[in-house]
C-alpha cells in the first residue's frame, strides 16, 4: 500500500516543479509586454529622469490620449481592418476553392500546377518586390485597397493547407452527396466546406495576423498618409528622437497596435494552439 | 417502389488491370441478392457501377428495362449504405436524412413526414436531433439505413455495412436487415466477404472470384451443390475438405481413390464424369468420427474445436493430409487419438482440373 502513496507524493512534487517552470517561462515571455504597458503609462520626462520609475506611481493615460488624438490613427486602423479583413476573406475563399480543386477534381496538369503552387512557398517576398512594384505602378494600383490586398492573395500556404485538409475528408461523403442528388457546388458548399472550419480558422487567423503586422509592402504601396495601414502610420509618427524623447508615446502606440491581435488570440485561442501544434481539430 | 436490375456484359478496367470481365446478371424485383467473394474480386466495383460511382467501360446496366448507366448517381433512383456509413458529420440525423430530399426540391412537410415514418420503422425517433458523433456504431448504421429509406428508392445497395460492428451487434443488425427487407419488399443488393451474412440474408448469392461470377444460386444450392472448387472452398466454415484423387469409373457410380489407397464410393454417375485428374471434396459435417478401422480411413487427431452442439475434429491421414470431421458436442475424442473417418458418399463432390464440380444425383 505504501508504494502508491510514495508515487503520488512524488508525482505531486514533480507537478509543482513543472508548475514553477511554467510560471518562470511565462514571466520571461510576458515581461516585455508588461514592460511596454508600463512605459506607455508613464510621462516621458519621468522616464528620461529615471527608467525605474515605471515600477511606481504616478501613472497616466496621457500617451494614449495623445495617440488617439492623432486623428489619422482611426483612419489607419480602418485601413488595416479593410486590408487584413479583405485579405483574410479573399485568401479563405481562394484557398478553399483551389484546395477543393486540387484534392477532388481530376484535370490535366493538376500535379504540375500543385508543385508550382508549392514552389511559391519557397519564393521570398523580397525577390518579387521590385517587379511587383513596377507592375502595380503601371496598373495604378498603389495607394488603393486592392493594391494592398492583391499580393497577399497568392497564398501558397493556404492552398497547400486546404488541399491537404480536403484530401483528409473521406471521399465517401462526396459519393453519398452524389447519391443524394447534390450538385458538385452544393456538395462543396453544404457537405465539405463546413468540415474544413478548423482549417479555415487556422488559415484565417494566420492570414489576419500576418496582414495586420505586415509592414514592408504597405510601406511601398501606400505612400499617401490616408492609405497608411496601422503599422506604417505608427512608424511615420516616430521622430528621430522617439527613442529618447517619446518612449511613452511610442509604447502607447505599440499597445494600441497590438490590441486587436490580442483580441483575435483570445477568441481563437483553441485554433491557434491547434495550428501551432499541427494537430487537427475534429 | 421496387425494380428489377439487369447487368448485361459489363466490363471494367482500371488502367491495364481488368476488374470485371464481361459480366451478366439479372436481379429480380424484391430480391435480396448478395455479392460474395474475397477481397479484390470486383464485387464492390460492380455495386459502385450500379450506383453510378464508377463508370461502365463496356456493357449496360438497366433498371426496369431502362438503361441507367449513363445517368448520374442521384438520378438512378438508388440508395446506398456505405461501409463507413458516410454520414455528414456536421448535420443532425434529421438533416442527414433530409439532405437528399431537399436536393430534389421536395416540400418541407413531405420531407418531415418521410423522416418521421423512417425513424419510426427504425425506432430512432429519439436520435433525430443528434449529430453522428454523438451516436454509437449501431445507431450510425441505423441512421445510414434511414437515410436510404427516406428516399424510397427503387433498390437499396449495401457495401459491407456490417463490417464495422462488433460480433453481437452484427448478428442483431443482420436479423433487422432481413426483417426490413420483408417489410419494405424492395430490391436489395448486399456486398460482403462474410459467408454467414450471405447465407443468412440472401435470396440468391452471387459468388464472385477473379473478375467473374463463379455461381449464382440460393444459399443452400451454393452450399450443397457448389459449381466450382472455388465456391466449395469459399463457402462453408470450416472449408470443405479437398483430397487429390484418381477416379474409378468402372461401376455405375464413380469411386474416388486417394494416393494412399483409401477409396470412397460416391453417388456421382460415372458416365457423367470425364477422364483426368480430380479433387475429392467433402464437408466436415459429412465426415463422421468412428472408432479406428471402422471408417474409410484412419487418422490421428491434431486439433479439436468444441463448438457446443458439435465438435470439429482435425485428423491427419497417413500421408499427412488433414481432414476435418464432425463429432458430437460431447465427443470424448482427445488430441493424439487414432480415429476412423467415415465419408458420406452421398454428400461427396468431385472437382475436375478446371475447377468444375460434379455432385451426387439429386434425390
Amino acid at each position: 500500500m505504501r508504494a502508491p502513496a510514495i508515487s503520488i507524493k512524488g508525482r505531486a512534487f514533480g507537478d509543482r516543479v513543472l508548475l514553477a517552470l511554467v510560471i518562470l517561462l511565462s514571466l520571461v515571455m510576458v515581461a516585455p509586454v508588461l514592460w511596454v504597458i508600463g512605459l506607455s503609462l508613464k510621462e516621458n520626462a519621468e522616464l528620461m529622469a529615471n527608467p525605474n520609475s515605471v515600477f511606481h506611481a504616478p501613472y497616466t493615460l496621457k500617451n494614449y490620449v495623445n495617440t488617439i488624438g492623432t486623428s489619422s490613427v482611426f483612419v489607419w486602423v480602418f485601413n488595416s481592418i479593410i486590408v487584413s479583413g479583405g485579405l483574410t476573406l479573399g485568401t479563405l475563399i481562394l484557398s478553399s476553392l483551389a484546395g477543393y480543386g486540387f484534392a477532388r477534381l481530376n484535370f490535366p496538369g493538376r500535379n504540375v500546377l500543385f508543385v508550382i503552387v508549392l514552389f511559391g512557398l519557397a519564393v521570398p517576398e523580397q525577390a518579387v518586390l521590385v517587379a511587383r512594384h513596377q507592375i502595380f505602378s503601371m496598373l495604378n494600383f498603389h495607394n488603393t485597397y486592392h493594391g494592398l490586398i492583391l499580393p497577399g492573395l497568392s497564398a501558397s500556404f493556404g492552398v497547400f493547407l486546404m488541399t491537404q485538409y480536403f484530401k483528409a475528408i473521406p471521399k465517401e461523403l462526396d459519393e453519398a452527396a452524389m447519391l443524394d442528388n447534390a450538385s458538385r457546388f452544393r456538395t462543396f458548399w453544404k457537405v465539405l466546406l463546413p468540415l474544413t472550419v478548423p482549417a479555415q480558422a487556422t488559415l484565417g487567423i494566420f492570414t489576419f495576423l500576418g496582414a495586420w503586422n505586415d509592414y514592408l509592402w504597405p510601406l511601398i504601396s501606400a505612400t499617401k498618409k490616408d492609405m497608411y495601414t496601422l503599422t506604417v502610420g505608427m512608424a511615420s509618427t516616430q521622430t528621430n528622437f522617439a527613442q529618447s524623447e517619446g518612449i511613452g508615446f511610442l509604447m502607447a502606440q505599440a499597445v494600441f497596435a497590438g490590441a486587436p491581435i490580442l483580441i483575435v488570440y483570445l477568441f481563437f485561442q483553441k485554433y491557434i494552439v491547434t495550428a501551432v501544434s499541427g494537430a487537427a481539430v475534429r | 417502389m421496387t425494380a428489377d436490375i439487369e447487368i448485361r456484359n459489363v466490363s471494367k478496367h482500371f488502367g491495364a488491370m481488368t476488374v470485371l470481365d464481361d459480366l451478366s446478371l439479372f436481379i429480380k424485383a424484391r430480391e435480396f441478392i448478395v455479392f460474395l467473394g474475397p477481397s479484390g474480386c470486383g464485387k464492390s466495383t460492380l455495386l459502385r457501377m450500379i450506383a453510378g460511382l464508377e463508370t461502365v467501360d463496356t456493357g449496360e446496366i438497366a433498371i426496369n428495362n431502362e438503361r441507367i448507366d449513363h445517368l448520374p448517381p442521384g438520378k438512378r433512383g438508388i440508395a446506398m449504405v456505405f461501409q463507413s456509413y458516410a454520414l455528414y458529420p456536421h448535420m443532425s440525423v434529421r438533416d442527414n436524412m433530409a439532405f437528399g430530399l431537399e436536393n430534389i426540391g421536395m416540400p418541407r412537410d413531405l420531407i418531415d413526414a418521410r423522416i418521421k415514418e423512417s425513424a419510426r420503422i427504425l425506432e430512432m425517433e429519439h436520435l433525430l436531433e443528434r449529430k453522428p458523433g454523438q451516436l454509437s456504431g449501431g445507431q450510425r448504421q441505423r441512421v445510414a439505413i434511414g437515410r436510404a429509406i427516406v428516399k424510397e428508392p427503387k433498390a437499396f445497395l449495401f457495401d459491407e455495412p456490417l463490417s464495422n460492428l462488433d460480433a453481437a451487434l452484427r448478428t442483431r443488425t443482420r436479423i433487422e436487415l432481413a426483417q426490413l427487407h420483408q417489410r419494405l419488399q424492395s430490391t436489395m443488393i448486399f456486398v460482403t466477404h462474410d459467408q454467414v451474412e450471405a447465407m443468412t440474408l440472401a435470396d440468391r448469392i452471387v459468388v464472385m472470384n477473379n473478375r467473374k461470377i463463379e455461381q449464382i444460386g440460393s444459399p443452400m444450392e451454393i452450399y450443397d451443390r457448389p459449381a466450382t472448387k472455388f465456391v466449395a472452398g469459399f463457402v462453408g466454415a470450416p472449408a470443405m475438405n479437398f483430397v487429390e484423387a484418381m477416379l474409378d469409373r468402372s461401376s455405375r457410380n464413380a469411386t474416388a481413390r486417394f494416393a494412399d489407397g483409401i477409396a470412397v464410393q460416391t453417388e456421382i454417375a460415372s458416365d457423367q464424369t470425364i477422364d483426368g485428374k480430380y479433387t475429392f471434396g467433402i464437408r466436415s459435417e459429412d465426415v463422421r468420427i468412428v472408432p479406428a478401422g471402422q471408417g474409410n480411413a484412419d487418422g490421428v487427431v491434431d486439433v479439436l474445436e468444441r463448438l457446443g452442439e458439435r465438435t470439429l475434429v482435425y485428423a491427419r491421414l497417413g500421408d499427412g493430409q488433414q481432414i476435418v470431421g464432425s463429432d458430437a458436442g460431447n465427443s470424448r475424442v482427445a488430441v493424439g487419438d487414432k480415429v476412423g473417418l467415415a465419408f458420406d458418399g452421398r454428400k461427396s463432390h468431385l472437382f475436375g482440373e478446371t475447377g468444375r464440380a460434379w455432385h451426387a444425383r439429386e434425390v
